[in-house]
């Protein structure tokens, strides 16, 4: 295993460059279809990596099977009608250089959320970037 | 000040994402990430079933859009197993998911070569600190619960 790119840098990489190219196909159809439209032809892509995991000897047990499963349900309900407000910015002229990286600071209502919900310390560096986050997102707003 | 629609349902949509990162840790605090991220995609159906019943669409559409919007749903899925992949195979989440955050240099790229978007000089700044921010807000403190991995 030495001298070798380890797996989970690897794996890393592959995230940034398939959720990479997402930002950038939605974008390429945000001409042609409305959000709705583009939400149900998602779902249609989304669906079969399901069963990549339905047969996952991990989906048994948890600690606590009804709280996780609805968390994840909500997280699903969250995820996907965020996807149609994404792709609605797109729609309405929102460039994905621009919107891409103002909606990857979603981290920045995480952090303030998992303090306030959670009670989640904010680390240093948190705190740093939720300054910078403001910032950010002033400046691709002008 | 100039306020316009896309800006607003981005920052939306950030709030939307955002309030997942609370849920989806309350999820995985409980289940393994294969069965919250099974129950995450099946909560696609009904929001798909309920534009079907409520939003008339329009059908005729040519192949590519039809299939560039569905390789999106499955590259955004597939992305997100690769990050649990990333974290399984040994990688810290105090790196990894900092790491996966750097994905808008991608759609970046892809956005001004193919797409011929523009962008400004403060814009670019803006983006620059937005990377930066992002890496540095998803670098979590160290966490003093152990995790189920």
């Amino acid at each position: 295993m030495q001298k070798q790119v380890p797996s989970w840098l690897i794996y890393s990489l592959l995230t940034i460059i398939l959720w990479g190219i997402w930002g950038a196909t939605s974008k390429a159809v945000a001409n042609d279809i409305n959000a709705y439209m583009n939400q149900v032809l998602f779902t249609i892509g989304l669906i079969p990596l399901l069963f990549l995991v339905i047969r996952s000897p991990r989906l048994a047990g948890g600690k606590n099977r009804r709280r996780g499963i609805f968390y994840a349900f909500v997280t699903g309900i969250l995820g996907g009608t965020g996807n149609i407000l994404f792709f609605t910015s797109l729609t309405m002229g929102g460039r994905a250089a621009v919107v891409v990286p103002m909606t990857s600071l979603s981290p920045l209502a995480t952090v303030i959320l998992a303090f306030l919900v959670l009670r989640e310390k904010i680390s240093a560096s948190q705190i740093v970037g939720l300054g910078l986050a403001f910032v950010a997102i002033y400046l691709l707003s002008l | 000040m100039h306020f316009p629609l896309w800006l607003l349902f981005a920052l939306i949509t950030l709030l939307f994402w955002g309030i997942t990162g609370v849920t989806q840790k309350l999820s995985t605090n409980a289940i393994s990430t294969e069965l919250s991220f099974l129950w995450f995609g099946l909560a696609f159906i009904p929001i798909a079933l309920a534009i079907l019943l409520i939003v008339p669409l329009d059908w005729h559409l040519n192949a590519r859009v039809f299939w560039l919007a569905v390789i999106g749903g499955a590259l955004n899925g597939l992305g997100a197993m690769t990050s649990f992949k990333a974290l399984e195979s040994g990688g810290k989440a105090s790196i990894v998911i900092p790491l996966c955050y750097l994905y808008p240099l991608v759609t970046i790229f892809l956005a001004l070569v193919f797409l011929h978007e523009k962008v400004t000089r403060v814009e670019v700044l803006g983006i620059i600190l937005a990377l930066v921010a992002a890496v540095l807000l998803s670098r979590e403190a160290p966490p003093e619960q152990s995790t189920d991995r």
